[in-house]
């Protein structure tokens, strides 16, 4: 942590928002990065209700202070400034509100495409591993096959060579069979993954035609767009 | 103008955190309604660059030279936005208007004083930076899709044009906003040196929950509308160095290298190219028979594919920063990083190490990393 709570200074969200926690030394078991993470959440959310609060109470004894300095003249609450300030309040409650269900959404969205990703890493590894094995049973059989023909210790007899040529029969059918088999398994898993984006474009068509206002446009946090250009800062 | 008061006053201001923003953007849009449709939905990151801004701007509000030029870039910054002239008074007033609000008690007449003059200061540099700017180039540039190709499932190559001329160096990037996501603008390079037909390649990869980069990789179709920034960026090609060139690339960063590629194929005597291209998979090479393609026309152009974590593969194996520094000495050469954040980093401790001068490497934070 980079803030020292001695030095007298006040922690301000931002600086939780942005603490950085050395690594554990090697061998130790550090702090549960994501634990970390969670509670800095909440300390800066705290924190953030307590000054806005304080600012409220702020105003509240104001408000009070200038009643009795100016008599009974003001009814509570009347004062256009006042007025004011508590709209903004309002209107600020309302945008968090809106933030924090964008939030939620982006998350759910990102966790989605995450597990989607990490399915299809999966699927793709155990069709390998699947033809893999197709591959090799086949070409083993096959060189097999090819070694008793060759190296057959004597001669045939007629019967042998019956037997030989029935062999190779069954070993072309088998690897027939197994073709197919690979084939079929193929493109079932080619069917999915075109089920899986014919779903994903209907339930997002689905998702836009529900909404009541064009939704959203979050801003992703800073790190996951290929992005040249520093943060550029707008003022309105 | 009291600088330390003002700076003070600021912090004074800037322990609320959050509370700020939120404020300042809640009493400007209860005076003015109708500048509320300039934003997306959500405020939050838009609120971390206000305060970046403003921390930014007060930090060094004594210097005003090195404030002058992050100004006029704000300034013109803002004009794809829809922000004109008229909307400057509108935010110095909810501006000091929220500094009252939390300075309390301490909030002065000559305080207020101060920081209406450093406003108008501020607003004026941008106003007219704008303007300049204005004179001779749009806010934005309108494009058409005329080409999208799906490489693999979450890395898309696509071809616009746009219907007025939009000049830059090759290795620079745009911002785009589509009409799927308004108001969201995100930057992506150019892949390719300017054309005389006025078309522009770009690269992207899905992100996770990525709101603009889903929509680029995979709900883009020929014909769709594009709005396109003005370019920024410095990962550009520096002719004149006399020396020969690396260009290192991960990913979708591959795609500002092909641009300057591409620009030293334009030289009459091209130096020799090394073109590393880096991804985990094989199939994240995804522009490879691209770029093979085009070393065959360049005999001093050499590609080499590498990757991380597929052991089957049959060309070099490993982390882009160790293949680039088993294959040769760079310490006579000019190296241009682009890609994931962890790998830029990496390459360029690596290549320090190995005694290339920090000087001879340009890299570009793009700010992402791979899933």
């Amino acid at each position: 942590m980079t803030t020292n709570p001695r030095s007298g200074e006040r922690l301000t969200p931002d600086q939780v928002q942005s603490a950085t926690f050395s690594p554990a030394r090697f061998g130790r078991r550090g702090y549960d990065e994501e634990q970390v993470g969670v509670f800095c959440e909440q300390v800066e959310h705290e924190i953030v209700t307590l000054l806005n609060e304080k600012a409220a109470l702020w105003e509240e004894v104001d408000r009070l202070r200038r009643r009795i300095m100016g008599g009974t003249a003001d009814a509570p609450g009347t004062r256009p400034e006042d007025a004011h300030v508590q709209a903004v309040r309002i209107l600020s409650n309302a945008q968090q509100t809106a933030d924090r269900y964008v939030a939620d959404a982006q998350e759910y969205s990102r966790q989605l495409a995450e597990d989607a990703r990490r399915r299809r890493d999966e699927v793709l590894a155990e069709a390998k591993l699947h033809a893999d094995r197709v591959l090799g049973e086949a070409h083993a059989q096959a060189a097999r096959a090819a070694e008793a023909v060759t190296t057959g210790p004597a001669p045939l007899s007629n019967g042998e060579w019956r037997d030989r040529t029935a062999e190779l029969a069954y070993l072309r059918t088998f690897s027939e069979v197994y073709r197919t088999h690979l084939r079929a398994y193929l493109e079932t898993l080619l069917h999915n993954v075109e089920d899986w984006e014919q779903t994903e474009k209907s339930s997002l068509a689905a998702a836009r035609a529900e909404l009541p206002f064009p939704f959203p446009s979050p801003s992703p946090p800073p790190s996951t767009s290929p992005s040249s250009a520093p943060t550029a800062a707008r003022l309105p | 103008m009291d600088v330390q008061r003002l700076k003070d006053s600021f912090a004074r201001v800037a322990m609320h955190g959050d509370a700020v923003p939120l404020f300042f953007y809640s009493d400007l849009f209860l005076r003015h309604p109708e500048t509320r449709e300039m934003f997306g939905v959500s405020m939050a990151a838009q609120r971390d660059r206000l305060v970046h801004a403003l921390g930014r701007i007060v930090s060094s509000v004594d210097d005003l030279a090195g404030l002058g030029a992050y100004l006029q870039d704000l300034g013109r910054e803002h004009r794809k936005f829809g922000t004109v002239a008229g909307h400057y008074p509108a935010v110095g007033t909810s501006l000091l208007a929220t500094l009252a609000h939390f300075n309390g008690p301490a909030w002065t007449p000559e305080l207020a004083a101060d920081w209406q003059a450093a406003y108008e200061l501020v607003a004026r540099v941008m106003i007219e930076a704008a303007a300049e700017d204005a004179a001779w180039r749009p806010p934005f540039w309108e494009a058409t899709v005329v080409a999208h190709e799906l490489r693999r499932f979450d890395i898309a190559t696509f071809r616009v044009a746009t219907t007025e001329p939009l000049d830059y160096l090759p290795g620079q990037s745009v911002s785009i906003e589509s009409p799927e996501r308004p108001r969201l603008w995100r930057f992506y390079s150019m892949a390719n040196a300017p054309r005389d037909d006025l078309t522009m390649d770009f690269h992207v990869r899905m992100i996770d929950g990525g709101a603009l980069s889903m929509v680029l990789t995979r709900g883009l179709t020929v014909g769709a509308r594009l709005k396109i920034g003005p370019p920024v960026g410095s990962l550009t090609y520096q002719p004149g160095s006399g020396r020969d060139v690396v260009l290192a690339a991960g990913s979708t960063g591959l795609a500002p290298l092909k641009a300057v590629a591409e620009r030293i194929s334009m030289l009459a005597d091209p130096p020799r190219v090394h073109l590393f291209f880096g991804a985990r998979t094989a199939d994240g090479l995804y522009d490879l028979a691209d770029l093979e393609k085009m070393a065959a026309g360049c005999p001093w152009l050499t590609v080499i594919p590498a990757v991380s974590d597929e052991p089957g593969f049959p060309g070099e194996r490993g982390l882009l920063q160790d293949v680039l520094a088993r294959s040769g000495n760079w310490r006579e050469h000019d190296v241009y990083l682009s890609g994931p954040t962890p790998m830029v980093e990496a390459t360029v401790t690596q290549l320090t190490a190995l005694g290339v001068p920090r000087s001879q490497i340009r890299a570009e934070d793009f700010g992402w990393s791979e899933p």
